[in-house]
């Protein structure tokens, strides 16, 4: 068996997170990290697997710039991120019942909170296989 | 601030101070509790925790108290207390910090007139690119019961005796633009 993924979690909620790390714990070695300053830090100094990156934190939706900036960078653009929001429910003082634009954030998946433990597992799973098979590994 | 990826069980404060950590200001730990923000407070009376009270709570870790405080919501913005704090924190940011957490997390009171006051706002400089207060009047003139619309009614037209209230919404040149910038930042769709 090969050794085991790592994945990284940016996400302000300690509570979300700790939910977020308990599930992917069973599969994977995780790291937490409660804003993207020092998610984009762990970044520069580790290699991950996979992201799981929320989107509102901070002064506003810095998830978003942290992916576009995650997108522009030739080695982490490699990595898969998988956005784990509830962006529509955060948003829906603005947008009531209105579905996120599809184009709006450059990542591989996006689901939204509350999320199933089985789901998760599974679009993590298939996102780090997707990765693998297009590096070539 | 900077956490170690650890797994050590961030506190409340660090949770706000991560809302915070793009601004100026330091850490909330550094609040002496001389209440100069509480003293110079325009809007304190309407507030059920004073500024003072409000870090205290957070650096106390009492998420509940804090979510459910209107004082946040209250603040008008006018950054006295940023300017005055002794110790250099920057309480008005934080309230704006708060807002943005609790519209994030759903928390925020809905009978409140300031989430809805600022969700109007909003919807209408993205239409137009700027503020129309006549907009507003219909849905928060009778907040302040009879005798308070008959007070706004008089303001109103003192205003317009002056020329400070526009009858007819304007809109700036070039509204795309505006939109554009916007997007992105935050998907636009059902605003209009």
């Amino acid at each position: 068996m090969s050794e085991r993924k790592k994945v990284l979690i940016v996400d302000d909620d300690p509570d979300f997170a700790a939910g977020i790390r308990a599930i992917l714990d069973t599969q994977y070695d995780t790291v937490v990290v409660h804003n993207p300053k020092d998610g984009w830090e762990a970044l520069q100094k580790d290699r991950y697997d996979l992201l799981c990156l929320d989107i509102m934190m901070g002064r506003g939706a810095e998830g978003v710039m942290m992916a576009r900036k995650i997108r522009k960078d030739k080695v982490l653009r490699e990595m898969p991120v998988l956005i784990i929001t509830g962006l529509r429910e955060q948003i829906a003082f603005l947008f009531p019942g209105q579905a996120v634009h599809p184009g709006f954030v450059p990542v591989d998946e996006l689901v939204e909170k509350p999320v199933e433990p089985d789901l998760l597992l599974q679009r993590a799973g298939a996102l780090i296989a997707a990765s693998e098979a297009r590096q070539g590994r | 601030m900077v956490v170690a990826p650890t797994a050590r069980r961030i506190s409340f404060r660090e949770e706000v101070e991560n809302l915070l950590h793009a601004e100026e200001g330091v850490s909330l730990v550094r609040c002496i509790q001389c209440a100069t923000c509480s003293a110079v407070c325009p809007a304190v009376e309407f507030m059920d925790h004073t500024p003072r009270e409000l870090i205290a709570l957070i650096n106390a870790g009492m998420k509940d108290e804090v979510m459910a405080s209107n004082t946040y919501w209250t603040c008008a913005s006018c950054y006295a207390c940023s300017e005055k704090c002794p110790e250099g924190i920057r309480p008005a940011d934080v309230m704006y910090a708060l807002t943005r957490y609790s519209l994030w997390k759903d928390t925020f009171n809905r009978d409140w007139v300031a989430p809805e006051f600022s969700r109007r706002f909003t919807r209408t400089i993205l239409r137009t690119g700027k503020s129309y207060e006549p907009g507003y009047a219909p849905a928060f003139i009778f907040e302040g019961g009879f005798p308070g619309a008959v007070r706004e009614m008089r303001m109103a037209l003192r205003l317009l005796g002056k020329g400070r209230l526009p009858l007819i919404p304007s809109r700036i040149k070039r509204i795309g633009n505006l939109r554009a910038m916007v997007a992105r930042v935050l998907p636009l769709d059902g605003i209009e």
